[in-house]
């Protein structure tokens, strides 16, 4: 019996275990709160991969220094290279011949030759020194081995399959003579233009061999000032330009002539836009032959003209007015014009003719529509093929001002968009969802005064049948969406729909990008929600981005206020608009017609619930906005304690100053950092949203070390202006931001920047790289009030006698940064992190315990107590703490932290390149079951015990029974 | 302070360290010494090769790139795995290799002004500790980046091995064997079970808490009918 028990007991077990395993499949996270984009920048050069009829590439250059391959049937990125930032690794030119694409790269300094297949480097090659003109492919005889490179003073011409130099050779008359187009027909000579400004052409041309100068001719064109502006070779070497001012086409036969001739628009029966510098445009399907002899001539904003040469005649083959943009391509054997015009205010379409007949092709309409808030159609990329019955077809992508890429389909399907304009964001803020309507009624029901124990009774009463509707509701899609297959159920998420989550884990993301395009994002999802382009944006402007209203003052709408500042003339305009719907608000904002030296959001809140901001003008002038007559009261009423502070790095003066109740301000402390031997680079003060659990450390003994959490903390960093390693040094200040006291200084010797700055509760973190020892470094601050802290209440920075204790630590990071940030959650009470992003892409999650000041270095009982990790020099990066795994973030630039509702979570956004949205559990997830949380192990426990009781009890009846019966 | 002492212990150290090891090791002019980099002085190329063993490098080659002190100079991997950084001025810079998927471990390069190289390994707290590399470099990847921490999966080792299991299990056993190895019929056996029993319990006024529970369960049900009818067929299978 015993044994039977046994093995039954065993086999429930074994049962168990096998439930256990079930349950335990490997899970991973990947994927399920986290997302990334990734972006390549503005378009500069796009390439449609037409080596292969199949091919689904397109290759794109971009403004940003990255050359990519898009899928074009999903717009996702087959591969992507990201090269230096800055004029190093500027895109000159990208050429591309069957496999291979070539880029000319950091004003002519390199060539660099890809394989589009692999995504790998061909070769690389260093070109010699010179500023770059321009490059052309160079075919001969049917076959396309080379490639021409124009600089200032030399012309090189370069072998595609490995990049060695056949012959490089000098250019004559290089000093007078601007080289401006290089130019090759096929026919085995390479054509140098240049121009001598309002004077003459100079034609020279090299063997295609040996580079030998076989003709060298200088033409009369005192009209012309450049090249590429205004001329294009067509047909077999016939240089044709157009000039507006004797409002005349030129052409000049490369082989035979040595004057231009003139032909006047008017004799063509055109006339140019007045104010429109006109341009030609001409295509060269392949390198090995000369290039078409039609051409698209702009002659206004709005009117494109097809033309042909034709025995030495121009002839009109089409007038395209009203066209935005017009486009050759070529597929096969054909070529194409692909025009746009606009249809009405929200659509343009898009239409393909024959570049030879200029007929229009029959059912070639393309719609695309306009987005009413996005910009104007830029330039258009057109992919044609050829379709089974051997007619064109075409796709196009389209470049509009926001830097928006669209890719279009016949008869008009969007097959995918990619919002470029994301690829430079610059500051971003995470608002909270509203609530739903059934939320808001509870919620509002706790808010209001009570009036009488009946009507609360029945306020509850309806508000819970309002939930119980919904649930009904919910249950009811639930069921309905249940019958439908799999594939029609969507997850819409729309404006419309979107409310807070239970632990306010969805919120909308709010980004600024340089383009002046404004997006709210989905931070669950990552879908773009809504976008606004705001025009006229300078190209230098600083974007400061503020919440004034959140959404928790139903029924006031959210508010966001943008302030926009160009950065040469300090003038500065305000838009404000509803986060959540990204519409402009109903609230004009005041016009600003003085500089802006500094903003600050305040604390006070209008009667509407809008955070006042404050502007100080130039001439210390302060305004409000809103500025109510309730707001500039209740500022009278606070004006004493209300301080800022400005900095002027060019000077090296910071200031101190106080508000009057005039609305006026006075100085009230200056530190001026000699300019001479150090600049101030960042100012860091702490978050304003940023809470503190704890007052204090206990130490191991028991007692308590206090922090010194003082909130006007601002930490300043200094680099010195002598770099020479053995002198330069940074400088840490900790300034009071109210009274001007400098509660400590640090300097780091054989130092220098960039410097990473954290500020946070009492510590600051800076990283700095040490000339020295050729290393990044971390250092950390921290504050302390000692053992007994003086008015426990309340922080004044005016009453505060004593100055902390300071401890500082340092270490060794094996790696450089690109930024950093710290965790922020709701209440403050889990542990920080330090969230660092590399340049690998990587965004490492350190704890903040290895950034302590108070490691030991010998280990005592009371630094065990305490939980202090011994000291070490090195802190290791560990492939595990990456929250970002093989997701990484190109050039992260800044990581935005904001807490949840949960006080474990953290969300995280990096941006750079890339945008990067996950969660952090600094301290684990404590405050809810884990992901892999074991429901079935803890029920079939359950279960099991349950039985074996029973089992069990039976089993000891019948023992007992047989005990009775001996 | 506490901080500044510890922090200029650690300079200090870092100070001997490089001193002695200068000592030991040839300097070759200029490679110790970061050579701040002139505007127009020479600039020179660091080549090498990324291999990672088993793995064709198509596949990895397009997402690869080599970063030359953080991303000061940017390098690209040609299609066969070989690299070469353009443009970098004389001076010592950590080269690494950056991949998503791969790990490969960071080389220190020297370039002396006159362009001569060697490649050493990466000693951040030593920094002029010389552990010669192969230059041009050779790089060989570590094995894939481990990104994710195991979970806690269950196994049979796992649960037996658990204390908690351990704890239930072993009086089970010796519940259920007991019985078998010692003859509980035997008088004289009961006897000195008996007594060591009340070894144990000294008080004997005091009620088992065994018995108790034992009373409790068995007192709930009027058992009697079901326990004689299982006890019937009980003894008749016994009695086969």
């Amino acid at each position: 019996k015993a044994v039977a028990m046994a093995k039954l007991i065993l086999l429930l077990l074994n049962w168990i275990f096998l439930c256990c395993n079930v349950a335990a499949v490997f899970e991973d996270q990947v994927g399920k709160f986290d997302w990334r984009q990734q972006y390549v920048g503005k378009v500069r050069f796009s390439h449609f991969d037409s080596h292969m009829q199949s091919s689904k590439k397109v290759l794109l250059a971009s403004e940003s220094n990255v050359f990519a391959a898009l899928n074009t049937r999903t717009g996702e990125l087959f591969w992507r290279h990201v090269d230096k930032t800055g004029p190093e690794g500027n895109i000159d030119a990208l050429l591309q011949h069957g496999q291979d694409a070539v880029l000319v790269i950091g004003n002519g300094h390199l060539l660099r030759s890809w394989d589009i297949g692999v995504g790998g480097m061909n070769w690389e090659m260093v070109l010699d020194p010179g500023s770059f003109r321009s490059a052309c492919l160079v075919g001969h005889q049917g076959a396309v081995k080379h490639l021409a490179v124009l600089k200032k003073t030399v012309i090189s011409l370069h072998y595609l399959s490995n990049g060695h130099q056949k012959w490089v050779e000098n250019l004559p008359e290089s000093e007078t003579v601007d080289f401006q187009a290089v130019y090759s027909g096929g026919n085995g000579e390479v054509y140098a233009l240049g121009v001598v400004p309002n004077s003459h052409l100079a034609i020279v041309v090299y063997s295609l061999e040996d580079g030998e100068i076989t003709k060298q001719v200088s033409v009369e064109a005192p009209w012309l000032s450049s090249i590429p502006a205004s001329c294009s070779v067509i047909s077999r070497g016939l240089l044709t330009c157009v000039d507006s001012t004797t409002m005349s086409l030129y052409t000049l036969d490369l082989h035979l002539q040595l004057e231009m001739t003139q032909i006047p628009l008017q004799t063509l029966g055109l006339d140019v836009d007045p104010g429109f510098r006109p341009s030609l445009v001409s295509h060269q399907p392949n390198p090995a032959h000369p290039p078409l002899s039609e051409f698209l001539l702009q002659l206004g904003p709005e009117h494109h003209l097809l033309l042909q040469h034709n025995d030495g005649q121009i002839v009109t083959l089409r007038d395209y007015k009203p066209a935005l943009l017009a486009s050759f391509a070529t597929a096969g054997e054909k070529t194409v014009v692909a025009v746009m015009a606009p249809k009405n205010k929200t659509a343009c379409s898009i239409n393909l003719f024959s570049a030879e007949t200029g007929r229009r092709l029959l059912e070639t309409t393309l719609i695309f529509t306009v987005d009413p808030n996005g910009g104007k159609p830029e330039k258009l990329h057109v992919q044609a093929f050829l379709k089974k019955d051997d007619s064109v077809g075409y796709r196009v992508m389209v470049q509009t001002e926001d830097h928006t890429l669209t890719f279009i389909q016949q008869p008009g399907r969007v097959m995918w968009t990619r919002e470029e304009a994301l690829s430079d964001v610059v500051t971003m803020e995470m608002v909270d969802l509203p609530l739903t309507g059934a939320q808001a009624e509870l919620e509002g029901e706790f808010g209001k005064k009570a009036d009488g124990l009946m009507s609360m009774v029945m306020k509850r009463l309806s508000s819970q049948l309002i939930m119980l509707q919904a649930w009904i509701a919910h249950l009811w899609k639930l069921f309905y969406d249940a019958r439908k297959p799999r594939s029609q159920v969507k997850n819409d998420v729309s404006i419309e729909n979107l409310s807070r989550d239970e632990f306010n884990l969805q919120k909308m993301m709010v980004l600024v990008t340089a383009s002046g395009k404004l997006f709210g994002i989905d931070s669950k999802t990552g879908d773009i929600l809504w976008k606004h382009y705001l025009e006229n944006i300078p190209l230098n402007a600083a974007f400061k981005l503020m919440v004034q209203r959140t959404t928790a003052h139903f029924p006031h709408p959210p508010q966001c206020t943008l302030l926009i500042k160009d950065k040469d003339t300090g003038l500065a305009t305000l838009h404000v608009f509803n986060p959540i719907f990204g519409r402009r608000s109903q609230v004009t904002p005041p016009a600003l017609p003085q500089p802006i030296l500094q903003s600050l959001l305040l604390p006070l809140m209008d009667q509407d619930y809008a955070k006042v901001l404050l502007l100080v003008d130039d001439q210390y002038k302060v305004s409000a906005f809103p500025s109510t007559k309730n707001v500039l009261q209740q500022l009278q009423e606070t004006a004493s304690s209300i301080f800022f502070y400005l900095a002027d790095s060019g000077q090296g003066r910071l200031s101190g100053y106080r508000l009057r109740t005039d609305l006026s301000t006075e100085q009230v402390w200056e530190v001026v950092i000699p300019t001479e031997t150090q600049k101030i680079v960042s100012i860091k003060g702490k978050r304003s949203n940023e809470h503190v659990h704890s007052q204090g450390r206990v130490m191991g003994d028991r007692s308590v070390l206090y922090k010194y959490l003082n909130p006007n903390l601002l930490a300043v960093v200094t680099e010195s202006t002598d770099l020479h390693q053995e002198r330069s040094f940074i400088g840490i200040l900790l300034i009071d931001g109210v009274t001007g006291r400098i509660i400590h200084e640090a300097v780091q010797r054989k130092a220098r920047g960039p410097v990473h700055v954290v500020h946070s509760e009492n510590w600051v973190v800076y990283e700095y790289w040490s000339t020295k020892s050729r290393r990044n470094e971390f250092s950390v601050i921290e504050l302390y009030e000692g053992m007994d802290l003086y008015n426990s209440t309340v922080f004044s920075s005016l009453d505060r006698p004593h100055a902390p204790q300071v401890l500082q630590q340092s270490y060794i990071f094996p790696s450089s940064i690109s930024t950093m940030e710290a965790t922020l959650t709701e209440k403050g009470i889990t542990s920080r992190h330090l969230l660092v992003g590399l340049p690998s892409g990587g965004i490492l999650s350190l704890p903040k315990m290895f950034l302590d000041p108070r490691r030991p270095e010998v280990i005592s009982e009371q630094s065990r107590e305490e939980n202090l990790i011994p000291y070490a020099p090195e802190l290791i990066i560990r492939t595990e703490w990456f929250i970002n795994y093989n997701q990484t973030v190109s050039r992260v630039r800044g990581i935005y932290t904001a807490p949840s509702g949960l006080e474990s979570t953290c969300l995280v956004v990096a941006y750079g390149l890339d945008i990067y949205h996950t969660r952090v559990y600094p301290s684990k997830q404590f405050d809810v079951l884990k992901d892999d949380y074991d429901y079935m192990l803890i029920s079939s426990v359950l279960f099991a015990l349950f039985f074996a009781t029973m089992i069990s009890k039976r089993l000891a009846e019948v023992k007992l029974l047989n005990r009775a019966w001996r | 302070m506490l901080s500044r002492g510890s922090l200029s212990r650690l300079w200090l150290f870092v100070h001997a360290t490089f001193v002695v090891v200068s000592c030991f090791t040839d300097m070759e002019p200029g490679s110790g010494v970061g050579v701040s980099s002139q505007p127009n002085g020479d600039r020179f190329k660091i080549e090498g090769r990324a291999i990672v063993p088993g793995v064709k490098t198509h596949d990895w080659v397009s997402s690869a790139r080599v970063l030359v002190e953080g991303e000061e100079h940017v390098g690209f991997l040609r299609t066969d795995g070989s690299f070469a950084v353009n443009d970098v001025p004389s001076g010592s810079y950590v080269v690494e290799v950056v991949t998503p998927t791969y790990r490969f471990e960071p080389v220190r390069v020297d370039i002396t002004s006159k362009g001569k190289m060697r490649a050493r390994l990466v000693n951040y707290i030593k920094t002029s500790e010389v552990i010669r590399q192969p230059y041009p470099l050779q790089i060989r990847s570590v094995g894939p980046h481990s990104y994710f921490m195991k979970r806690e999966t269950w196994g049979w080792t796992d649960f037996l091995m658990n204390p908690m299991v351990m704890m239930m299990v072993l009086p089970l056993l010796i519940i259920v064997l007991l019985p078998k190895v010692v003859n509980t019929n035997d008088p004289e056996m009961r006897k000195e079970m008996e007594q060591s029993m009340n070894m144990l319990n000294s008080n004997p006024e005091l009620p088992d808490v065994s018995e108790l529970m034992t009373k409790l369960f068995s007192g709930s049900k009027g058992s009697s009918k079901a326990g004689s009818s299982s006890k019937s067929s009980r003894t008749v299978t016994k009695r086969r």
